[in-house]
């Protein structure tokens, strides 16, 4: 979606927000899907659990409409291309944080996230910044699990300290 | 969030003893910090430690859906293990149920029931209504004028409520119950007259009860309430015995000996000195039943609660 | 008079050396780690809680008020140099107090912040104190027909955070209102939008959403920018001070805010962001500068952080005198009282009027002693701009998950951070607002379960919702809020409205 940025001409269609047009009927069309899955079970109030689904369903239908004629005609702000590196690094670096959080402990999957974060920004190696982002969470552990009662997940390292 | 931070508080209290040593017994608690559930498993904590049952107790959270999140990972995660015990309660029966949950308490090993609490029938002092006498025939004339205010779809007080509509012969179905996301919200309903009566535990009535801003006029246990003026459902004419039960039990697959140590070490806890005190401090009925009596009892639950969530709709 | 004498009694006791010093530490550990991103106030306070109870009652009580005055502000510090609000009430705070970060005028936005608190606070708690009793006969009368119109009022407010495109605004809205769905509906037990994962039956965590969608989305959004940002942030330009032209610009939002966030916060499910929202748009209308909104106008910081502490105030109304604890902050605080021995409800007035002056003494005590530790503070904050942005923004994602981890430690939960931030980052590069999905998440499923109880307890009757005058009055002003810009546009009248009339695309 970057690319399309800054050589757009001002009465181009954007794709790209012609795919965030097309992304909230999808929406839409999901919350209709599921909403008709839902009983209805008669209530003294009239409307049930299906009618707010609709209600937004059907919103989210013309918002649609509206930012798909507002795509064609070229009418949202300009944007500046965006590097996607950066982008990966920290994505990455959360995903890593996800997936390792329960088996390797708070410290080092957070220090593996911060880790990557600076790298994101441009700052290394990783060999330094991964030592300083696991002592840091190691140190925040300490505070928030062993002497404020936080429940953070143990691993490894942890444990020297239970 | 809300849950989870009034129990740091309890967290923070009471689990400041367990520093060394392997932990002899893992609890979870099926619902975020704070909540009834987690209260409970810390009081276990700290009774167990304490009384030198175990040498190291760990309280794990796990919330989410009525306790049915925490219940699977269990199943999953404890298989075998006599070491990790579950907590529990009335609520997770409904919410199996309600949330179809892939597994139910038939897959875990019950060890014991520990406390228990009325739910309270209320109105506001300056209803019309007196009695549960008159409650019923309001209910019976016009089953849709009677907005009952108590938790959530589908838990022990929308249970109760049905349970009484069909004891007197109204159509389960045909209740109006207003539901509100905590006992707080119902109680300011309740009081600010825009419902005809409440339902929940009767801990949450109780301060307004003494200052007589509420009127209680049944309560739902077998016996009445020590220092509350209100008869038993069973003695106004609607047979109903409904109680929000807290329980413990253990993984599955344990051997009948390891099942009979586990249960002696709760029992052993229940009895303390320790674990009183803190019943006590909490306002929590003891209710301690074991052994087959508690399994009867439980199946008898699940039954009564299987059909009533069907009557009222809420399972297909 | 009695009140006076007792009031008196406890404010003697407040200002004890001994309970200066308890308030002074309070406030300062109450900073300390409500001012780490992803940590809100009501987090704040419960991990500090068991800190206070080594003490007497009474300094246990002070250090206890310091706390959660030092929470409530530290807050608003992350939210307003960070653009990273650790809680819905301080989101608003993030949409001006951020722009005016950037444009070197953090340490303006920090004070007027403070010192809003802190006579929103003054008044709130003195409001408090002898209106009490009044306060919550009147909170009670709302029915849901009452709280169903305020949400009307709530929405038709919102647009004033849409930024500069309807269709935009309206977007976000409904972002927010889609994911306000999503989990078992209250009213029938019936499941929506969770497409068969236990972990979001519950529904979505507005404290996930808001970290995700501001710290996280934030944070790709500037290292995407790559070269185009800037490494560091100018901390000062200008004064860092409050000057003659802040202060007059500020007076009246402080009032403003503290008079519509008090009585909203002791409604007992009005919610505290609630009050935010309308000081804001309330500004927004009345302000002689509306070319700043949007870019960091001062009055959209003062106003909104008065209503926020005003309805912190406010949610010890319910909470003192009928037990309800009507936000996460008075949740901790009742566990917290049930510690000191109050017993909030009914009786306590009548029961423990010394505790309960206690309380409200050491309230206005410690409320005093934040003012007088964080005002020469502003500067070493604003400092905290100053870190390059790598170690900044690692610092920030580190602190943010913690929060998160801390209250749900569950990969779908950290699953939904990350989903959301993308998100976060999608909307921001395309010039979405932010703060309309948080918002359309909160108010939501509010207005939808009040209007669905009315219309249960009437049994269907769709008057009942124009039946009390609480409730007309309410819709009235929000048909005044939308007919009055748009008549006086249409007659082309006024600099101020032309101006409206730009940013509505």
């Amino acid at each position: 979606m970057s690319e399309l940025g800054s050589q757009r001409d001002e009465r181009r269609p954007d794709r790209a927000a012609l795919v965030i047009a097309a992304g909230l009927a999808v929406l839409s069309g999901v919350i209709f899907w599921n909403t008709a899955s839902i009983g209805t079970a008669g209530s003294y109030a009239r409307i049930g659990p299906t009618a707010f689904p609709y209600a937004i369903a059907g919103a989210l239908l013309l918002i649609s409409i509206g930012t798909a004629l507002r795509a064609w005609r070229g009418h949202f702000p300009v944007r500046e291309a965006d590097e996607p590196a950066p982008i990966l690094w920290i994505v990455g670096g959360l995903a890593a944080q996800m997936l390792l959080l329960k088996v390797a402990g708070f410290a080092i999957a957070t220090g593996i996230l911060f880790a990557l974060t600076a790298r994101g920004f441009g700052r290394g190696p990783l060999w330094m910044t991964l030592p300083i982002g696991i002592g840091l969470s190691l140190a925040i552990w300490l505070v928030f699990a062993r002497l404020l009662q936080l429940s953070l997940p143990a691993g490894p390292l942890e444990r020297l300290f239970l | 969030m809300k849950k989870f931070i009034i129990s740091l508080l309890a967290a923070g209290a009471l689990a400041l003893p367990s520093l060394a040593n392997a932990a002899d017994y893992k609890i979870m608690a099926p619902a975020a910090p704070g909540g009834g559930w987690d209260q409970t498993a810390r009081t276990m904590q700290t009774a167990l430690q304490d009384e030198g049952i175990s040498g190291s107790v760990q309280v794990t959270n796990v919330p989410g859906a009525g306790g049915t999140i925490g219940l699977a990972q269990f199943v999953n995660q404890a298989s075998g293990d006599p070491t990790s015990l579950i907590v529990g309660g009335y609520v997770m029966v409904g919410a199996i149920l309600t949330n179809a949950s892939p597994v139910s308490l038939k897959d875990v090993t019950p060890i014991a029931r520990l406390t228990g609490e009325s739910e309270a029938i209320v109105v506001p002092a300056a209803s019309d209504i007196k009695s549960m006498d008159d409650l019923v025939a309001q209910l019976k004339a016009d089953p849709g004028s009677v907005s009952w205010a108590g938790g959530s779809a589908g838990g022990t007080d929308h249970i109760a409520a049905g349970l009484i509509a069909k004891a007197v012969g109204v159509d389960p179905t045909k209740i109006n119950y207003i539901a509100y996301s905590g006992g707080g919200e119902a109680l300011a309903a309740i009081l600010g007259g825009q419902v005809t009566a409440g339902i929940s535990g009767y801990g949450e009535f109780a301060s307004q009860v003494e200052a007589g801003a509420l009127r209680l006029i049944a309560v739902s246990g077998d016996t009445r309430i020590p220092g509350a003026d209100a008869p038993t459902l069973k003695e106004a004419g609607v047979d109903v015995v409904l109680q929000n039960w807290r329980m413990v039990a253990a993984a599955p697959g344990l051997s009948d000996e390891q099942k009979a140590a586990v249960t002696a070490d709760i029992e052993k806890m229940a009895k303390s000195k320790s674990w009183q005190d803190a019943l006590a401090a909490k306002g929590w009925a003891d209710t301690f039943l074991a052994g087959p009596a508690f399994e009867e009892q439980l199946a008898k639950d699940i039954t009564a609660t299987e059909g009533i969530l069907k009557d009222i709709g809420l399972v297909k | 008079m009695d009140t006076f004498s007792l009031l008196a009694g406890g404010l003697l006791t407040a200002l004890q050396p001994m309970s200066l010093v308890y308030a002074f530490i309070g406030v300062l550990l109450g900073t300390a780690v409500g001012v780490l991103p992803g940590i809100g106030p009501a987090l704040t306070v419960a991990l500090l809680l068991p800190v206070t109870y080594k003490l007497d009652p009474a300094g246990s009580l002070i250090m206890f008020a310091g706390i959660y005055y030092g929470g409530m502000y530290g807050g608003s510090t992350t939210s307003i140099l960070l653009n990273t609000p650790g809680e819905s009430a301080s989101i608003i705070t993030a949409l001006e107090g951020n722009k005016m970060a950037r444009a070197g005028r953090g340490g303006p936005a920090l004070a007027t912040a403070a010192i809003g608190s802190f006579i929103a606070g003054l008044v709130a708690t003195i409001a408090l104190a002898f209106l009490a009793p009044t306060v919550v006969k009147l909170a009670l009368s709302f029915g849901p027909a009452d709280y169903f119109a305020l949400m009307v009022l709530a929405f038709v407010t919102v647009s004033a955070a849409f930024g500069s495109s309807a269709l935009m605004g309206l977007t976000s809205l409904f972002i927010g209102l889609t994911l306000g769905l999503v989990g078992i509906d209250l009213q029938t037990g019936q499941a929506r939008l969770a497409f068969g994962v236990p972990d979001l039956l519950d529904g979505i965590e507005v404290t996930t959403l808001a970290v995700a969608l501001f710290a996280i989305g934030e944070t790709l959004a500037v290292a995407g920018a790559g070269a185009r940002a800037p490494d560091k942030i100018e901390p000062v330009r200008g004064s860092v001070w409050m000057t003659a032209a802040d202060w007059g610009r500020s007076w009246k939002p402080w009032l403003r805010g503290t008079a519509i966030g008090f009585p909203i916060g002791a409604m007992p499910a009005g919610g505290a962001e609630i009050g935010t929202f309308l000081s804001y748009a309330a500004e927004r209308r009345l302000t002689k500068h509306p070319e700043e909104f949007g870019h960091g106008a001062i009055e959209g910081v003062a106003g909104p952080e008065a209503a926020n502490n005003a309805s912190a105030a406010g949610t010890l109304v319910p909470l003192l005198t009928l037990g309800l604890p009507t936000s996460a902050t008075a949740a901790i605080m009742l566990a917290g009282f049930q510690q000191f021995g109050l017993q909030p409800g009914p009786l306590l007035f009548i029961n423990s009027p010394q505790l309960v002056w206690g309380l409200i003494a050491s309230l206005l005590v410690a409320n005093f002693m934040l003012l007088i530790l964080n005002l020469p503070l502003v500067g070493l904050w604003v400092r905290l701009l100053a870190i390059p942005r790598a170690w900044l923004y690692a610092g920030i994602l580190t602190f943010s998950t913690l929060g998160t981890i801390g209250a749900n430690p569950s990969q779908v939960e950290l699953g939904m951070l990350l989903g959301f931030g993308l998100l976060g980052y999608g909307l921001r590069r395309f010039g979405y607002p932010i703060a309309p999905v948080v918002i359309g998440l909160i108010l939501g499923p509010l207005a939808e379960q009040q209007l669905r109880r009315a219309l249960a307890i009437s049994q269907g009757d769709l008057l009942v919702l124009v039946q009390s005058p609480l409730a007309i009055a309410l819709y009235l002003i929000a048909a005044a809020a939308l007919l009055i810009p748009l008549v006086m546009r249409l007659r082309g009248r006024g600099e101020v409205l032309n101006q409206l009339a730009a940013d509505e695309d």
